[in-house]
């Protein structure tokens, strides 16, 4: 099968792989990069748990052909927090209990993430929208809503010092 | 097997692309690269539309409001140009499976797909868009309405002709619009029912009203003897009734094991006209 | 009692930073060296013989390694439950599914597999294998696979036709009498849906087998010792040379995987024997739909007879459950039905009799719940019911019946503790019930507010054996590591045992590390399910930290030079109880024993009681009675939980529990077409809730004392969808005035019901 190189800048560092034409950005991503953390549940877009931010914008990486990637910004999971300094969300989920199972997890925070990083100001709805392609079935979404409203308040005060 | 995959950098790239054999235009893929693995649809080379500037922009062209085949459905739910000026589609875009989704599918992919509710195509419709079509022969313009030929088959030949755009007029002060559906859940859930109304009004009355439906039939279906019995009439409650009446006579939905019956449909309909009407009239009056 | 240090605390979790990193483990992401990836060919007919099964192409195929079929895989019987282990005699588990067999019983039934060096060559190599059907005729519903024409699914069964199992019948009382006594009787029937897991990691395993035969398999399994019973039999080796394990974390469970995962370990188990390579199989989401247990559907019915005051004076219940093509948990799931069913009202005469019935559709197994929803979607709707009849208040129809403590019922255990009351006052006052039938019923939309109770259990004894092991090391720096073997598959059961070893021995809980979900380095314990961890689990976790810490004290009595039993452990330290200047740091401790040649090792060996959590439901729905659309405005679950170790886990398994009803009520069902295949296949037919579908959601916790634990605790896995499902439908009916006895209560059956 033909082979291409793809290039993209994956959580703020440029990376280049060879794929597959008809390789999906998750195939790369949990394939050679060994990325892990960005899951599969369906691999049909129809569960977000594959959500990562491409140039800003969250999208399933299941139906995302790789070659679509190419000099893009990705960020996945493994990229936006460290254990010295997690990301405001990566705090709160924990914080609130809004982790049972952890698979849908990784594809929450970066659906949330997407909608903080344009709106830190979010309302319970736009909250809810944001999210509604991420499918958890333990938590019932209550300690998600409240975790992404509380990073939306750290993200706040943060900016505000 | 796919063998090669373009990214095109403008559109004489992709009329190019598709002459060298077994080729086939991606926009968003949300449909396409599942019916890929699924061997329902094959080919060798994708050309990407993507990174197409041309296609990328909601503009405002002479009183048209022209969406290129590169824009996505958040992208279009987020413009202020179609917020203002269109909103049955902004609604309708907004409407579509998950936010990842809209980041991805585009919404002239969504008429091409020819899904007959599919939402975007639904309110396209009602707008009276028109697609722009590009072939190495020239260029070519067809309602959107009339590009269906099948549930899931449209006129459009991805492997050898592009769209680029389609175009439509924007709402004037005295129109109003309204995109109402009906389905299983909040989110990730094709429509049950769709309706998309455009009306226009002067002294209240209707001068014209356009009602789309769909999925009753293998195209969204204009509710034709609707919109002439309101021609003219006054806007009130009783001419509502009749007309939703009369938009959901015309209805001829399928059962559906997943998304219910036809009778559920039919009858169903009609609230979801009176609502779609009751409710563009009301945006129309300002 | 002392005041307790950590339990009843929201301590952090301990597998909630890795999995908010990314870097937790599951077994979709384990990766082994020469890894190979299976692929499972599966029937599309509902029943068929196999005529002939060719599978030489596919072998050819460049990056195949193995491809088994029922010609080269073991012809050893089991049951993908963990059922084998769990039965006690004079019961036997039913054992009825191969690996591989020569007859196909459901769209979806395993055929062939094959392992490759790629997932795509699996793909491939599958349609390279030919097969040769010879289609037998099929049934789909449990009452018409009792009628003597339907096709034998597993030949003559003991109990009666497509009966797997036994029959289940219990009794208290004198039925008879107690109807004879009754002013008003009401029965209905009630029928309910297929409901999946649908839990966010599919079905997997990654299987190593080492050149002298020993077997690792990691797993999304809930019950890691029992799984390895289940290999090892199939492949008859020692239980000690195979060793089953999460690795260590599971993508939920919600019953799916009590045992094997669907047949993803013995897939993966035959395609590494005969690659002699690792192999890694992970079910694509229609399969997770198609090919791996469901809720049992099925049909119950409910007589009732009852005084004009209200109180009851017999109650009987019928339970026809839909198996599925192999019985899995379809032997006990009808008994748990019954006896929870009959477990919630005092009634002096009650009669139960229930079984299931096989059929060609995908086996029916463990959900959370286990039966329970649906009794009680019909028993409380029909409490409603006769409610409204005799004009009665429908909370206090059922505060005037509910279950005391020390009241007779038809469980071997006692009733010996109920926050019910509690529950259903807390409840009603947060959703406001005062303004039930003060709704405004003019509009086009309706509201209504509706309640429903229950009951469960804190372990699966006595419907199953139960018992629970643990060891607990103190280290010489004075931490301490529990070995318990009970997975985690989200409920938080790592972290509420950590909480109970740092309580019971005095230590930090942040001193705490946990070894769970291994065969190999944990002692037998059952696994997770049956709302069990905190209660039978958690008893065999003190039992080994109170083993530790009297030899802790023991050793620190005579290094101190005083009284055992004047010694306890707080902060980490040995302090006398007399004089608080007398005490040594338990690192000091632990390591003179260390110099001394000694370690502190606590063993817990239990066998549990069990004790019933008790739950009040309410929820408030509007109706748009123009088509038929239900949205449900709140929901408030109140639970006597016994005692809460960590608030917020509890209140995370009521909210999952709630949303899981929610769906359960009002959209999620698999439907199968006149072919037997199942329509709803994947997340986009499933009608699941998603975030914008859940309305607010209150959880209540009320803690009544429970005896039969140290801590009191109770078992809260399940309760949080036992009641969903039926106060949404009484408050459907509060609103509308329609009463349904069909799940899912969607908007067709709804505006239908409205134009009748
Ligand atoms: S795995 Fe991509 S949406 Fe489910
Ligand atoms: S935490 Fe398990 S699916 Fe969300």
């Amino acid at each position: 099968m033909a082979q291409m190189i793809l290039k993209m800048i994956l959580n703020g560092k440029p990376v280049e792989r060879r794929i597959s034409p008809g390789d999906t950005l998750l195939d790369v991503l949990r394939g050679d990069l060994g990325l892990s953390g960005t899951k599969k549940g369906c691999g049909r877009g129809e569960c977000g748990a594959c959500t990562v931010i491409m140039n800003g914008k969250a999208v399933n990486s299941c139906i995302v052909p790789a070659p679509r990637a190419m000099n893009a910004r990705i960020e996945t999971i493994e990229g936006i927090g460290t254990v010295e300094k997690l990301h405001p969300l990566q705090e709160t989920f924990i914080h609130c209990g809004a982790i049972q199972c952890g698979f849908c997890t990784p594809g929450m925070i970066m659906s949330a993430k997407a909608l903080l990083d344009k709106n830190s100001n979010p309302t319970r709805e736009e909250i809810k929208e944001a999210v509604a392609g991420n499918i958890c079935r333990c938590t019932g979404y209550v300690k998600i809503e409240e975790a992404i409203m509380m990073a939306a308040e750290m993200i706040k005060r943060e900016r505000r010092k | 097997m796919l063998k090669d995959y373009v990214r095109a950098q403008t559109v004489d790239e992709v009329l190019a692309a598709l002459q060298k054999g077994d080729a086939r235009v991606i926009a968003g893929g949300t449909d396409l690269i599942l019916d890929l693995q699924a061997e329902k649809v094959s080919a060798e080379i994708l050309v990407d539309i993507n990174s197409i500037d041309d296609l990328q922009n909601i503009e405002l062209v002479d009183g048209q409001i022209r969406i290129g085949a590169a824009v996505t459905h958040q992208q279009a739910a987020e413009s202020q140009l179609v917020l203002d000026s269109a909103p049955v589609l902004a609604e309708a875009c907004r409407s579509v499976g998950s936010l990842q989704i809209r980041n991805t599918g585009t919404v002239v992919g969504n008429v091409i797909n020819a899904q007959p509710a599919a939402d975007a195509a639904v309110a396209l419709v009602a707008l009276g868009a028109v697609a722009e079509i590009k072939t190495e022969n020239g260029t070519a313009y067809q309602p959107v309405e009339d590009l269906y030929t099948g549930v899931g088959k449209s006129k459009i030949d991805s492997t050898k002709q592009l769209v680029t755009a389609v175009q439509f007029p924007a709402l004037l002060p005295n129109q109003g619009s309204a995109f109402i559906r009906l389905a299983q859940r909040g989110a990730l859930a094709l429509p049950v029912l769709n309706v998309a109304v455009v009306a226009s009004l002067v002294n209240h009355k209707v001068e014209w009203v356009r009602i789309v439906m769909a999925p009753v039939a293998p195209r969204p279906l204009r509710a034709v003897e609707a919109e002439n019995m309101l021609r003219g009439r006054e806007v009130n409650e009783q001419n509502i009734l009749e007309a939703a009446k009369a938009a959901a006579a015309r209805a001829n939905p399928r059962d559906s094991a997943l998304r219910g019956s036809g009778q559920y449909r039919k009858s169903v309909l009609e609230t979801l006209v009176k609502r779609g009407l009751s409710e563009a009239f009301n945006k129309a009056q300002g | 009692m002392k005041k307790p240090a950590v339990i009843g605390k929201n301590v952090r979790k301990l597998d909630a930073l890795e999995k908010a990193m990314g870097t937790a483990t599951f077994t979709t992401d384990i990766s082994l060296p020469g890894m190979l990836y299976g692929k499972v060919l599966r029937s599309p007919y509902p029943h068929a013989k196999i005529i002939n099964i060719d599978t030489g192409k596919a072998e050819k195929l460049p990056g195949v390694e193995a491809v088994v079929c029922y010609k080269n895989t073991p012809r050893v019987k089991f049951n993908t439950s963990a059922t084998s282990t769990f039965t006690i005699p004079p019961l036997e588990p039913v054992e009825d599914q191969y690996i591989f067999d020569s007859v196909v019983r459901y769209v979806g039934d395993e055929v062939a597999a094959v392992a490759a060096v790629s997932e795509k060559i699996a793909e491939q190599a599958l349609k390279l294998i030919e097969v040769e059907y010879e289609e037998l005729p099929a049934v789909f519903d449990p009452l018409e696979a009792m009628e003597p024409g339907a096709p034998d699914l597993h030949g003559p069964c003991r109990a009666g036709k497509n009966i797997p199992g036994e029959k289940i019948h219990l009794e208290l009382g004198d039925i008879e009498k107690g109807f004879a006594e009754a002013d008003e009787i009401f029965e209905h029937t009630f029928k309910l849906p297929v409901q999946k897991q649908a839990q966010m990691e599919t079905q997997a395993a990654v299987a190593q087998v080492t050149a002298d035969g020993r077997v690792t398999v990691w797993s999304t399994t809930q019950t890691p010792h029992p799984s390895r019973r289940i290999i090892a039999t199939i492949f008859g080796l020692p239980y000690s040379k195979v060793r089953v394990l999460n690795p260590p974390y599971i993508g939920g469970g919600f019953g799916v995987r009590i045992g094997l995962s669907a047949k993803a370990e013995p897939i993966a188990v035959a395609l590494a024997m005969q690659a002699k390579k690792p192999v890694k199989v992970v079910y694509s989401r229609r399969e997770d739909f198609i090919a791996s247990d469901t809720r049992h559907s099925g049909y119950v019915t409910v007589k009732t007879g009852v005084k004009k005051d209200g109180t009851f004076t017999a109650r009987q219940m019928e339970g026809i459950l839909n198996a599925g093509a192999y019985c899995s948990w379809s032997a006990e799931t009808p008994g748990v039905l019954g006896a929870m069913g009959l477990s919630v009202y005092r009634c002096p005469n009650q009669m139960y009799d229930g079984h299931s019935v096989y059929t060609n559709t995908t086996p029916a197994g463990a959900m959370r719940g286990f039966g329970n929803p649906q009794a009680m979607f019909a028993i409380e709707s029909q409490i409603d019911i006769i409610a409204e009849k005799l004009g009665i208040d429908p909370l206090e129809i059922r505060l005037k019946n509910i279950m005391q403590p020390g009241d007779k019922w038809v469980l071997p255990y006692p009733c010996r503790s109920s926050g019910l009351a509690e529950c259903i006052k807390k409840g009603a006052a947060a959703i406001n019930w005062q303004r039930r039938g003060k709704f405004d019923k003019t509009g086009t939309k309706r509201r209504g507010l509706g309640v429903g109770i229950g009951t469960h259990v804190s372990n699966a004894w006595p419907f199953c054996g139960d018992y629970s092991n643990a060891y607990v090391t103190i280290q010489q720096d004075g931490s301490a590591h529990l070995a318990a073997g009970v997975p985690d598959m989200g409920t938080g059961t790592v972290t509420t045992l950590a909480q109970i070893t740092a309580e019971v021995l005095g230590i930090s809980y942040e001193k705490i590390g946990v070894t769970f979900a291994d065969t190999e380095s944990t002692p037998f314990e059952i696994g997770s399910h049956a709302s069990r961890t905190c209660y039978a689990s958690g008893m065999a976790v003190v039992a080994a930290a109170r083993d530790a810490k009297k030899q802790i004290l023991d050793y620190a009595a005579e290094m101190l030079e005083v009284e055992a039993g004047d010694l306890d452990i707080e902060n980490d330290t040995v302090v006398s109880t007399s004089n608080p200047e007398i005490k040594a740091p338990l690192s000091e401790v632990a390591v003179q024993a260390h110099l001394k040649g000694r370690q502190f090792i606590g063993v817990g060996k239990i066998i549990p009681e069990n004790a019933p959590p008790w739950l009040a439901h309410f929820a408030e729905v509007e109706v748009d009675t123009e088509t038929g659309q239900v949205k449900i405005l709140k929901m408030v679950a109140a639970h006597d939980v016994g005692k809460a170790i960590h608030p917020q886990i509890v209140e995370g398994q009521l909210h999952g529990g709630l949303a899981q009803g929610i769906g359960y009520a009002l959209g999620e069902e698999i439907k199968y077409n006149d072919k037997g295949r199942q329509l709803n296949d994947g997340f986009h037919k499933y009608m699941l809730p998603t975030a914008v579908d859940i309305p607010e959601l209150k959880a209540i916790i009320v803690e009544a004392e429970e005896p039969s634990h140290p801590y009191g605790v109770k078992g809260v896995g399940e309760t949080g969808l036992v009641a969903t499902a039926p106060a949404i439908a009484n408050a459907i009916y509060n609103a509308i005035g329609v009463r349904f006895f069909e799940l899912p209560i969607t908007a067709e059956k709804v505006y239908r019901a409205l134009k009748e």
